[in-house]
C-alpha cells in the first residue's frame, strides 16, 4: 500500500500527459508492485522505478495486434518470407548485401526444409515468398525448390540473370509461368555503373539474361540499386526507357538505394529498430530482414523450425520497437 | 454534403487532439465528412453550437441541460458513450471514519470539485439536500480548480481528496470515474472509503439543434455508432475517449435529476 497523495499524483500527472508519452513521477517511498498494479488498471505501463522516479509509458498503449495491423497488409510482418537458398555467387558484387562470392561457402538449406518452411509460413500468415541467394542458379535442385514454393504461394525468384545457358536455361525453362516472377538487377541504363560495382562485362549479360527470361515468357521484374547521388532524374528516364524497350512492366522497374550492409560502405544506416521487418530464413538462422542476413545483430533465432514461433517473435519484438519510437518521437514534436 | 459536419468539443486534456483527429479519420471513410473545432470551455461551445458555428457539440451533462435551456428545448441529443447513460457520483472519506450515510455529514465538513461540475458539486449538493441536510448543516469546501470545463479534468476532485487527506474535510463528493482512475477501493483502502454511491445518472451527449437535418445527422449516428471495439484501430481511440465499450443511443430521462438541481440551485442558464 502506498500513500494516497501518490496516487493522486499519479492520476494527475499521467492522466494529463499525451498519449504514447513517457511520463516522470516521483515516487520516492512508494511500493512499486502499487504503481504496477495501477498502471496495469489504467492502462498505462510502468517502465521502471528508479532513483525514486517511475518511469510511466502513457496509454492506452495499443497492443501488437493493433500495432500490426496499422501497416499495410502486404508489408505486415509475417507476410513476406524470405528465403536464402544458398550464399554462393558467380559474381562479387562491391555492395553484395550477402556478402557473396564465388569463394563463399554455400550453405543451402536444400528442397526438403524450404519445402517445410513455406508450408509452416503460409499456415502462419505468410502470403509471398522470396527466394534470394547468393546466385540460385548455381543450385542443381532449384527447379524442385520453386515448384514447392509456388504450390503454396506466390513466389518470387530473384537471380542476376547471368547463367541462363546450357542445363541451366533448362532448369529456367522447366519452371511454371504462373504463380513466379524473377526478379533480375540492373543497375543502370548503360554499362558503367552496373560493371563498376559488379563487374566488366555483367550489364550486358544481366540484359541479356532479362531477354531471354521474358522471351520464355516468364514475369521478370528488373531491380535497380543505386546510390543517392546516382539516382538522378535523368538516370532514371534513361532505366525506364532500356526497360520498356526490352518489355517491361513499369509497375515492374523497381529503384532502391543502397543499404550500408554486407560490403557497401556508404549507403544509408539500418537498424532493426528502422527497418519493418520481413522475416528471412537462411541456413544460420532466422533473421529480422533480407538486407541483414548475414549479422548478428539482425538474428531472431537459429532455429528454423517451427518457423510460426520465429514468426511471432518478429511480430511481437516490432510492436515492442513500434511503441518505442512512437514515444520517441513524441518527444522532438516541437523540433 | 460540400461543408464537412463540424463537431465542437472542449480540450480538457491534450488528448483530445488525437481523439477527435481519429474521429475524422473514422468519418471520411463514411457517410458524412467530419471535422473538430476544439473550446476552451462549455460555455464558449454552446455559444458556437447556438450561433450556428459548429453543428454538433460534445456536452457535458450540465451543457447539455443549459442549451436545453436556452434554446426551451429546441436541441436534440444525439448519442452518448455506454457509460455515460450510468454516471454515479461517490462520497468518500477517511478510511475508519464510520460514516455509513450522507445523513452522518451533518455538521461536518464536505470538499467539492468545481463548482461547475455536474458530478462533484452539483448534483452532490442535491445529494445532501435530499439526505435532509439544510445548507447550514454542512459545511462545504469548494475546489474550484477547473472551471469552465465541467470537472472535466478531474483536477478539482483530485484537489478535493487532497484536503481530505490533509484532514482540512470529513468527506469528499467525486465522480466515479475519477474514483476508478485512482483504483482507490484496491490501492487507497487504507487511506479512504467510499460510503454512499448515489443514483445512476446521465453524463456526455452529442447535442445538436433541432435545425439540423435529419438527413444530415441519422446516417452520421448510425456510422457513429458501428465504431467497433473489436477493430483493433478504432478501439484506442474508444478507450481514450473513456467509453466502457460503444456508442449508443441517448436516455434522456437520466437528466432529470440535474435539471432539478440547477432548478433547485438557481444555477443560471447561461454562463
Ligand atoms: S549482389 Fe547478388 S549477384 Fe552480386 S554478389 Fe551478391 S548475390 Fe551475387
Amino acid at each position: 500500500m502506498v500513500s494516497g497523495g501518490i496516487l493522486l499524483d499519479l492520476v494527475e500527472r499521467v492522466g494529463g500527459a499525451v498519449v504514447g508519452s513517457i511520463v516522470e513521477v516521483p515516487v520516492a517511498g512508494a511500493d512499486p508492485a502499487v504503481i504496477e498494479r495501477w498502471c496495469e488498471r489504467s492502462g498505462h505501463r510502468l517502465l521502471s522505478v528508479e532513483g525514486g522516479t517511475a518511469r510511466i509509458l502513457r496509454g492506452p498503449v495499443p497492443d501488437d495486434e493493433a500495432i500490426l495491423s496499422s501497416v499495410p497488409a502486404d508489408r505486415r510482418p509475417g507476410a513476406r518470407l524470405w528465403i536464402y537458398t544458398n550464399f554462393d555467387c558467380n559474381l562479387a558484387c562491391d555492395y553484395c548485401c550477402a556478402k557473396s562470392s564465388p569463394q563463399t561457402e554455400r550453405r543451402a538449406i536444400g528442397p526438403e526444409l524450404i519445402e517445410r518452411l513455406v508450408e509452416e509460413g503460409v499456415s502462419s500468415g505468410v502470403s509471398e515468398v522470396f527466394l534470394t541467394g547468393g546466385e540460385p542458379f548455381l543450385l542443381p535442385d532449384l527447379d524442385q525448390i520453386v515448384s514447392a514454393c509456388v504450390k503454396r504461394a506466390p513466389t518470387t525468384l530473384l537471380t542476376n540473370g547471368m547463367l541462363f545457358r546450357g542445363r541451366r536455361l533448362e532448369l529456367l525453362r522447366s519452371m511454371p509461368r504462373e504463380g513466379l516472377a524473377l526478379q533480375i538487377s540492373l543497375d543502370s541504363a548503360t554499362p558503367d555503373l552496373h560493371d563498376r560495382h559488379r563487374g566488366r562485362g555483367t550489364w550486358q549479360r544481366a540484359l541479356d539474361g532479362i531477354r531471354t527470361a521474358v522471351a520464355e515468357g516468364f514475369r521478370v521484374r528488373v531491380a535497380a540499386t543505386v546510390a543517392a547521388d546516382e539516382s538522378g532524374a535523368a538516370e532514371s528516364a534513361a532505366f525506364h526507357r532500356l526497360l520498356d524497350e526490352v518489355r517491361i512492366d513499369r509497375d515492374d522497374q523497381v529503384i532502391r538505394p543502397i543499404a550500408q550492409r554486407g560490403f557497401a560502405e556508404d549507403g544509408v544506416a539500418l537498424t532493426v529498430e528502422s527497418l519493418i521487418p520481413e522475416v528471412t530464413v537462411t541456413a544460420d538462422g532466422v533473421f529480422w530482414h533480407p538486407v541483414a542476413a548475414d549479422h548478428e545483430d539482425q538474428l531472431v533465432t537459429r532455429d528454423l523450425f517451427p518457423l510460426g514461433d520465429a514468426i511471432e517473435e518478429v511480430q511481437r519484438r516490432f510492436a515492442d520497437y513500434r511503441r518505442e519510437t512512437d514515444a520517441a518521437a513524441q518527444r522532438f514534436t516541437c523540433a | 454534403m460540400s461543408k464537412p459536419l463540424l463537431i465542437g468539443a472542449v480540450a480538457y486534456t491534450p488528448n483530445v487532439v488525437p481523439i477527435w483527429e481519429g474521429f475524422r479519420d473514422y468519418f471520411a471513410d463514411g457517410p458524412v465528412e467530419t471535422d473538430f473545432v476544439l473550446f476552451s470551455n462549455y460555455g464558449r461551445q454552446v455559444d458556437a453550437l447556438l450561433d450556428g458555428v459548429v453543428d454538433i457539440a460534445w456536452n457535458t451533462n450540465l451543457a447539455w441541460v443549459r442549451t436545453v435551456l436556452q434554446t426551451d428545448g429546441k436541441c436534440r441529443a444525439l448519442a452518448m458513450r455506454d457509460n455515460d447513460l450510468a454516471f454515479q457520483t461517490v462520497f468518500a472519506a477517511r478510511a475508519g471514519s464510520g460514516f455509513a450515510d450522507l445523513s452522518d455529514l451533518r455538521g461536518r465538513r464536505v470538499a467539492l470539485g468545481s463548482r461547475d461540475s455536474a458530478q462533484a458539486a452539483i448534483l452532490p449538493v442535491q445529494y445532501l439536500r435530499e439526505a435532509g441536510l439544510g445548507d447550514d448543516e454542512v459545511e462545504l469546501v469548494r475546489l474550484d480548480s477547473d472551471l469552465g470545463k465541467h470537472g472535466d479534468t478531474g483536477r478539482s476532485e483530485l484537489d478535493a481528496i487532497r484536503v481530505l487527506l490533509d484532514e482540512d474535510a470529513d468527506a469528499v463528493a467525486l465522480g466515479a470515474n475519477t474514483w476508478k482512475a485512482l483504483a482507490a477501493d484496491e490501492l487507497m483502502s487504507d487511506a479512504l472509503e467510499a460510503f454512499w454511491t448515489s443514483p445512476e445518472y446521465c453524463h456526455c451527449n452529442f447535442t445538436a439543434l433541432e435545425t439540423l437535418d435529419p438527413d444530415v445527422y441519422e446516417p452520421w449516428v448510425e456510422h457513429l455508432l458501428a465504431m467497433s471495439w473489436d477493430d483493433p484501430e478504432l478501439r484506442p481511440l474508444m478507450e481514450l475517449e473513456g467509453l466502457e465499450r460503444k456508442w449508443v443511443r441517448p436516455d434522456l430521462d437520466g437528466y432529470a435529476s440535474l435539471f432539478k438541481a440547477v432548478e433547485d440551485q438557481r444555477i443560471p442558464a447561461r454562463w
